[in-house]
């Protein structure tokens, strides 16, 4: 059995990063790609879809952010965005422009790795893998990671179908940031909020028919989210 | 400088004392001004009466006039508004009225001039009676013709009038306090309109700009308007310098983090010498990378680049998982109210102070031993206890000090904690708008505890 190692593209234009990166997560078992510009990633990815993108947001050029939703328009690959300030405006500017997730430099590879293994699980629920499912006027099929509406296909990245499939598996119950993090990131109680609540609302200008008024994604101040038909 | 009293109160006492001075001034004069007058008048028509008396007494008396006619002539004067006649003839005096006006009520001084020949008048008070009394002598025959007219009803129109200009006075130095007040009110919006601008920038919100201001006050609002500027403008730029530091200092940090992770992975390769070199290079970076994640967060409340990102939580769950991650199970006790408490509170700075404390109680005092989450009326306090060596009064408020080690450890004890733990949660309780605090434990027994207490308002 030949066995296509997981392939990750990394976005960096510091070379000594870059190449440091490479090293570390070749050790884990990973098969890097590199570019030193967004212009380069695109082209790379365009012409062999990598697995993971890691993007660094501070690039020459066209900035990681950019490249970020360039990505989305063509593919639902997950992406990590690397970000070198703690900044709340950057981390969720690139959540917002479609990252799945973030690490701040300097972090651990292992961590890294830790973070797209979660990245690159299968939607399913605490009872196993989910098939298709139908929930309201929404008819998930959760292998193809669509969603349809009557005839209108809606593209969900890899995260935000596990969210919806996260919630929709007990429709009607409030389910707190901190469980949605865990069962999604890999998170423990103190990971980041931001990630569910940007989240929460790219999967609503998705799947809602009026985003600012959601009528199935709904909030519960200071619990959670729930489904709810 | 010395304590003053406020700008209001001093304008109001100033227009109070204004009014005072007016109103009183106008007041005597008009007083002094309405009594003259009245006595002046009074006094006229009185001697003209009394000058044609004196006339009818000359014309009616010689010396063969006996004294039971002169007592008729007396009782028989036309005397308006009991004016009291009294005549000298002789050493003989007779008087109308002898109880009520007679020869001791007059005064010795008017008697000598009169002696001496000439006409005279003196006001004066018999019992409680103001009198005006003239006296015209004659000069064919020894005798004197006096009359005393009363100036009572003069005194009574004064008083009531000094009565009606004193609440007049008062009246208009109270109006003259009200116009005051009002005044000073006035006067004082534009800079209560300052002050408000300056405790909204004080409190972070560094946009404020004075608009519309008086025109009086036009170059103070122009330079606090330059001044909020130029503040604005520094701050923006230590922030931003903060964050290029930060990009500049994490980005060898990443590469020197992923360089020795290949380097670990390969730790069995290497002579020993190299993994002893490795191991001091791990564990110093990894104090390297605490403290400039430390130092990044405290230059943030330095640049005043730091906001609260409050959320809602249960105060019993985060801290029991605060615990958790800081690789420790120490006693959680709480006060009733405590019980699915939930605060809004800033979840990682607060993370960060559970995090530091704990980690302040494993470097100094051997760990946490317990944890109490106490509810109070409109706080909530969070004591993290061990059972070490205890804080000295006298380090007690140094203790939250940067870099301050103290007497708890000594300058050889470096690679525990970065000297910033405390500091940072000393600058993330007070951003909460809370306090932290150190102090014995409340047993008795030997330990410190670090009570961090939050408001619930959760502002």
């Amino acid at each position: 059995m030949v066995a296509m190692a997981t392939r990750i593209l990394t976005v960096e234009d510091d070379e000594r990063i870059r190449t440091s990166l490479r090293l570390a997560l070749e050790d884990e078992g990973w098969e890097v790609e590199e570019s030193s510009n967004g212009e380069t990633a695109l082209n790379i990815f365009r012409r062999n879809p990598a697995d993971v993108v890691l993007i660094d947001i501070m690039l020459p050029g066209v900035d990681g952010f950019e490249v970020c939703r360039s990505l989305r328009r063509i593919s639902n690959v997950p992406i990590v965005m690397v970000t070198a300030r703690e900044d709340t405006h950057d981390i969720v500017a690139g959540l917002e422009a479609g990252a799945d997730d973030y690490l701040t430099k300097p972090f651990a590879p292992k961590e890294l790795s830790a973070r797209i293994r979660a990245l690159l699980r299968r939607a399913r629920t605490a009872e196993g893998p989910i098939t298709n499912f139908i929930f309201a006027d929404l008819e998930v099929f959760a292998e193809e990671g669509v969603v349809r509406r009557g005839n209108e296909d809606i593209n969900l990245t890899k995260t935000e179908l596990r969210l919806l499939v996260e919630l929709a598996s007990s429709p009607g119950r409030t389910l707190s940031r901190e469980l949605l993090l865990e069962r999604i990131w890999g998170y423990g109680y103190f990971g980041d909020s931001r990630l569910v609540d940007v989240h929460i609302r790219r999967l609503r200008t998705k799947i809602e028919t009026d985003p600012a008024n959601p009528r199935h994604v709904v909030t519960v101040r200071g619990e959670g989210y729930k489904l709810q038909p | 400088m010395a304590a003053r009293a406020s700008l209001r109160l001093r304008v109001s006492v100033a227009f109070g004392l204004g009014a005072l001075v007016l109103a009183a001034g106008l007041s005597l004069i008009t007083y002094e001004l309405t009594r003259d007058n009245l006595l002046t008048r009074r006094e006229d028509t009185s001697l003209a009466r009394v000058l044609f008396n004196a006339t009818q007494v000359s014309r009616l008396i010689d010396d063969e006039t006996t004294e039971e006619q002169l007592r008729e002539l007396v009782q028989n004067l036309y005397t308006p508004l009991g004016a009291r006649p009294v005549i000298r003839f002789g050493d003989l005096w007779l008087s109308a009225n002898p109880v009520e006006f007679s020869e001791p009520q007059i005064d010795p001084q008017l008697k000598r001039t009169v002696a001496r020949g000439q006409a005279a008048q003196m006001r004066y008070v018999v019992g409680e009676t103001p009198f005006a009394v003239i006296g015209i002598p004659y000069f064919d025959i020894d005798a004197a013709y006096y009359e005393a007219v009363p100036l009572d009803d003069i005194a009574t129109t004064l008083s009531s009038l000094l009565i009606a200009l004193l609440t007049g006075s008062a009246i208009t130095v109270l109006v003259g306090i009200g116009i005051g007040i009002w005044a000073a009110q006035r006067a004082v919006r534009p800079l209560a309109d300052i002050g408000e601008a300056a405790e909204a920038i004080a409190a972070g919100d560094l946009n404020t700009r004075l608009e519309g201001a008086d025109p009086d006050l036009e170059r103070l609002s122009h330079s606090f308007n330059q001044m909020a500027s130029a503040l604005q403008g520094r701050i923006e730029r230590d922030a931003r310098f903060a964050s290029n530091v930060s990009h500049e200092l994490r980005s060898p940090l990443m590469t020197l983090t992923a360089s020795l992770e290949v380097l670990r992975k390969r730790q069995g390769d290497l002579p020993v010498r190299s993994q002893t070199a490795l191991n001091l290079l791990s564990a110093d970076l990894e104090h390297f990378k605490q403290l400039v994640a430390d130092l990044l967060e405290i230059s943030r409340y330095d640049v005043g680049a730091a906001a609260l990102e409050t959320e809602d939580f249960e105060i019993m769950e985060f801290v029991q998982q605060a615990a958790r991650a800081a690789g420790h199970a120490p006693r959680l006790t709480r006060s009733p109210g405590a019980e699915s408490l939930i605060v809004r509170a800033d979840r990682r700075r607060l993370a960060q102070v559970m995090a530091n404390l704990l980690e302040n109680a494993d470097n100094h005092a051997g760990g946490p031993t317990q944890i109490h989450v106490e509810c109070l009326e409109s706080t909530v306090e969070i004591g993290v206890i061990d059972a070490g060596p205890g804080v000295a009064p006298e380090d007690r408020d140094v203790i939250f000090d940067r870099f301050a080690r103290g007497q708890r450890q000594g300058p050889s004890a470096r690679g525990s904690g970065t000297g910033l733990g405390l500091a940072l949660v000393a600058e993330h309780v007070r951003l909460h708008g809370g306090t932290v605090r150190v102090t014995e434990r409340g047993d008795g027994m030997q330990g410190a505890c670090f009570v961090v207490t939050l408001p619930l308002d959760g502002r």
